[in-house]
């Protein structure tokens, strides 16, 4: 689920760990066995000659675990990374255009109230389980993932009613106006695939055992869950993209937690692909020529969330000091690129983007709220907790920017470095007292639009899931619900709608602070032709868009 | 880490230290006088860090992002680390902290360690058994384990990693003492103190326990290191010390994935933890040799 795609970093301390208790005998995976010079039979081979293109091996670096869930309709976890290159959505985001393009879907159209799509699917689409990819079995699929109710499949909550007109025809009837064709683009939740592959047998079961039922480019060939080379996919050969030309025809996922093991790994040719390294060791990639580098800003942005609810940050004043003790630039100035300055809570490129609203540091503004509240230097002591995600270095720097900056303003932040389910556990407690103070964590879209970050986290919530503020408040409530009609038949008045509830959240309650937003730092081997980083779907590489290079 | 030794009970019955230590150490063992003197020279910084540190602020809450991993030059000995503190006086500061450490825990598991095992030790029985079978259970946990799982449960902070060290390391003590204690409770003038109608405590801390004391002086100075290792451990899977305290473990850890591009970050502090460990080590086992003979 959403906490691993939250963590990719965790990983990192899995190394952390194996190192440190060299007397304690941790046994985490990912270290010991994971060290340089492990080669993967068949794997770095194709990586090292990407020239003998016939079957190319592109081999991603992910630093967690791939696979949490192979349910389609509920994953909404880590293995969106081999989800995308499995399974496909009827439309998929283009970046540049800002609009969804074809996928499975060639064409479709809308009413003009917003309220019908009729989307006209691709011909020739066949499902890895040999069945024609027909309206009838998106209509099949879609449905199944929303009876289930599970991931993100609230991204289908508009839809009324979904119909088969004919085999190539496909007609959802709406509740209200939504972007429909954006909706279909989600890199969750949104995929079309055979709900009869498992025959009389439970579906989800099936799935469960390293099955899949796609119709993308790459179909499950070895999962080995736990192992260091987790999950290759080969190329399933009636993909109706064809394979002309060089492809890599085999996707390797290697699990290497530690970021400058992955780093030595991409600079001695056994890898393809990494993700994330740190911003000293990206810009050593910028400068090795057998490696290329590329940075793109992202629709991810760190989120320092503050306990509304209970505990001393109830006191509105002492959540804006908090908000004016974070160094902006600071953090900035150190992540060195890999961070840029947030303005509000939703990133540059969406709808919704609020330009003006960049925080600064203003540490007389922040002790003169703590003194009013009875704090601060030479007054009481102020003791916060919080929680952030483990083995993740960008938030540590924040961390240890913001732990500073409040010592000398006569706060004791006590910062807990947690595994996202504990951390996650911890801020959903039942009893108040024992949440956290202020959560850090990252978050992004699951399609690309702002209202993710509204509805999600900080609309009321009984029990609690992502709303980790723990705000309660009718008005925003009712204007965050307002949100996906607007954006769907007023563009202008949405962005006003979304410029006054961040003023709200953000200034007003103090329920947030944006310290930056994450640029994807990627390296990977010069041989690789064809790559875009689409934020959309994060950490995605769609490899069949690719060539293998000499 | 270090397994206590058991020594034999011939060792046990060694007389008390000298007057002149150092010199009577000399006679013994070179090495053991390097460590002492090394670790005074640790101490020594420690204690006078705010002086000698050249920039004591950064061992305490300043920051410095534009200054974020300066090689290191003659204005930063040691370079600086990721938010640009510079790390020479970090690792002074962080001297405060491990030394700290470690003598607050070998107070704490000393002590208890200590009284419980001698009072097992002499009164043998069912308090013995009792006794033991508490320690049985605590060293049936790899300590470093136990630490985590208390350190995990409290809050993370310095005391909590004295407290979470301490209580896994006190059962060493207790055995150690024990054993001792039960074969100097034999010993002829145990026995004409009990005749002569000495009270049974005043026998046990006057007559029995500083008898007993050498191995468990030895053990304690060899375990110094280990319980330094320990911290830097916890602290280093972010379970110890946190920001803005300076501490080796905690900076081990933050300048780890910059080893390849930044390694001043990572290197000095585990240097000091090294060289602090290992002056330990060497004083331990010169007492041992000595002191066991």
């Amino acid at each position: 689920m959403r906490w691993h795609k939250r963590l990719l970093a965790a990983g990192a301390v899995a190394a952390l760990t194996l190192t440190a208790t060299a007397c304690g005998g941790g046994k985490i995976r990912g270290g010991a066995d994971g060290s340089e010079g492990s080669t993967q039979p068949g794997t770095s081979q194709n990586a090292q000659n990407p020239s003998s293109a016939a079957d190319a091996t592109f081999v991603y670096v992910p630093n967690l675990d791939v696979v949490t869930d192979w349910d389609p309709a509920s994953s909404y976890s880590n293995e969106i990374l081999a989800m995308q290159n499995i399974y496909e959505s009827l439309t998929r985001y283009n970046p540049q255009t800002k609009q969804a393009e074809p996928r499975l879907a060639t064409s479709w159209t809308s009413s003009d109230d917003g309220k019908k799509w009729t989307f006209t699917l691709r011909q020739g689409a066949t499902f890895h389980t040999g069945k024609p990819v027909d309206a009838a079995a998106a209509k099949a699929a879609i449905e199944r993932t929303m009876k289930m109710g599970a991931g993100a499949a609230y991204i289908w909550d508009a839809v009324k009613k979904i119909e088969a007109k004919d085999s190539s025809t496909l007609k959802f009837t709406l509740k209200y106006p939504t972007a429909l064709d954006l909706v279909a683009s989600a890199g969750y939740a949104s995929y079309v695939y055979d709900t009869t592959a498992a025959g009389s047998g439970d579906l989800k079961t099936w799935f469960g055992e390293g099955h899949d039922a796609g119709s993308g480019p790459y179909t499950i060939d070895t999962w080995e869950k736990g192992k260091e080379t987790e999950l290759t996919l080969k190329a399933f050969d009636d993909y109706w993209g064809g394979w002309d030309g060089p492809r890599y025809k085999k996707i390797a996922y290697r699990v290497t937690p530690e970021l400058t093991t992955a780093w030595q790994l991409l600079r001695g040719g056994e890898v393809t692909f990494v993700a994330r390294l740190n911003p000293q060791l990206f810009a050593e990639a910028g400068g090795t020529p057998t490696v290329q580098a590329a940075q793109t800003p992202s629709f991810q942005n760190l989120l320092t969330l503050f306990n509304t609810h209970s505990g001393p940050l109830k006191d509105v004043r002492l959540r804006q000091a908090l908000q004016k003790a974070i160094d902006y630039d600071g953090v900035v100035a150190v992540l060195k690129g890999a961070g840029a300055p947030a303005a509000g809570l939703v990133p540059e490129g969406l709808l919704g983007h609020n330009a003006g609203q960049t925080p600064r540091q203003d540490l007389a503004g922040a002790e003169a709220l703590l003194k009013e509240a009875g704090y601060g230097p030479g007054g009481k002591k102020l003791e916060l907790t919080l929680t952030y995600a483990q083995g993740d270095s960008d938030q540590e720097v924040l961390v240890t920017l913001l732990s500073s900056t409040l010592d000398k303003l006569n706060v004791k932040l006590s910062a807990k470095p947690l595994q996202w389910t504990t951390q996650w556990d911890q801020a959903k407690a039942k009893d108040p007292a024992k949440r956290q103070d202020i959560l850090v964590m990252y978050w992004w879209p699951d399609y690309a639009d702002a209202f993710s970050w509204f509805v999600n986290i900080f609309r009321s919530e009984d029990p609690i899931s992502f709303n980790l503020s723990y705000l309660r408040d009718d008005a925003i409530d009712k204007r965050i619900n307002e949100l996906p009609q607007l954006t769907a038949t007023d563009r202008d008045a949405a962005e006003k709608a979304y410029a006054e509830l961040q003023n709200k959240i953000i200034n007003e309650r103090a329920a947030v602070a944006v310290p930056y937003v994450m640029n994807y730092q990627r390296a990977f081997a010069k041989s690789v032709q064809g790559y875009v980083d689409n934020p959309a779907y994060p950490n995605v590489v769609f490899v069949h868009d690719l060539k293998p290079g000499a | 880490m270090t397994a206590p030794v058991v020594p034999d009970a011939a060792g046990a019955a060694t007389p008390a230290l000298r007057r002149t230590p150092l010199r009577w150490l000399v006679g013994v063992d070179r090495l053991a006088v390097a460590g002492a003197a090394l670790l005074a020279l640790i101490v020594l910084a420690a204690l006078l860090a705010p002086w000698i540190a050249p920039h004591p602020e950064d061992g305490g809450s300043a920051t410095h992002p534009l200054e974020a991993l300066l090689p290191p030059s003659a204005e930063h000995w040691f370079g600086t680390d990721q938010v640009g503190r510079d790390v020479l006086s970090r690792v002074l500061y962080g001297a405060r902290t491990s030394l700290l450490i470690a003598v607050a825990v070998l107070a704490i598991s000393g002590g208890v360690g200590v009284v419980l095992g001698v009072v097992a030790g002499y009164a043998g029985g069912w308090v013995r058994d009792v006794i033991m079978r508490v320690t049985d259970v605590f060293l049936a946990f790899p300590a470093l384990l136990l630490s985590l799982a208390l350190a995990v449960v409290l809050q993370p902070s310095v005391t909590t990693v004295i407290v979470a060290i301490a209580v896994t390391w006190w059962p060493w003590y207790a055995r150690l003492t024990a054993s001792v204690a039960a074969s100097v409770a034999t010993r002829a003038f145990v026995d004409s103190a009990r005749c002569l109608g000495v009270p049974a405590p005043l026998i046990v801390f006057r007559h029995v326990l500083p008898n007993s004391l050498t191995p468990v002086l030895v053990q304690l100075s060899l375990d110094g290191g280990g319980v330094i290792l320990t911290a830097a451990a916890l602290s280093y899977l972010g379970l110890g010390a946190h920001e803005p305290t300076s501490e080796w473990g905690l900076m081990v850890q933050q300048g780890q994935s910059l080893f390849t591009t930044n390694w001043w970050v990572v290197t000095f502090p585990g240097l000091a933890i090294l060289i602090t460990a290992f002056a330990f080590n060497v004083l331990g086992e010169g007492l041992r040799a000595r002191l066991t003979r």
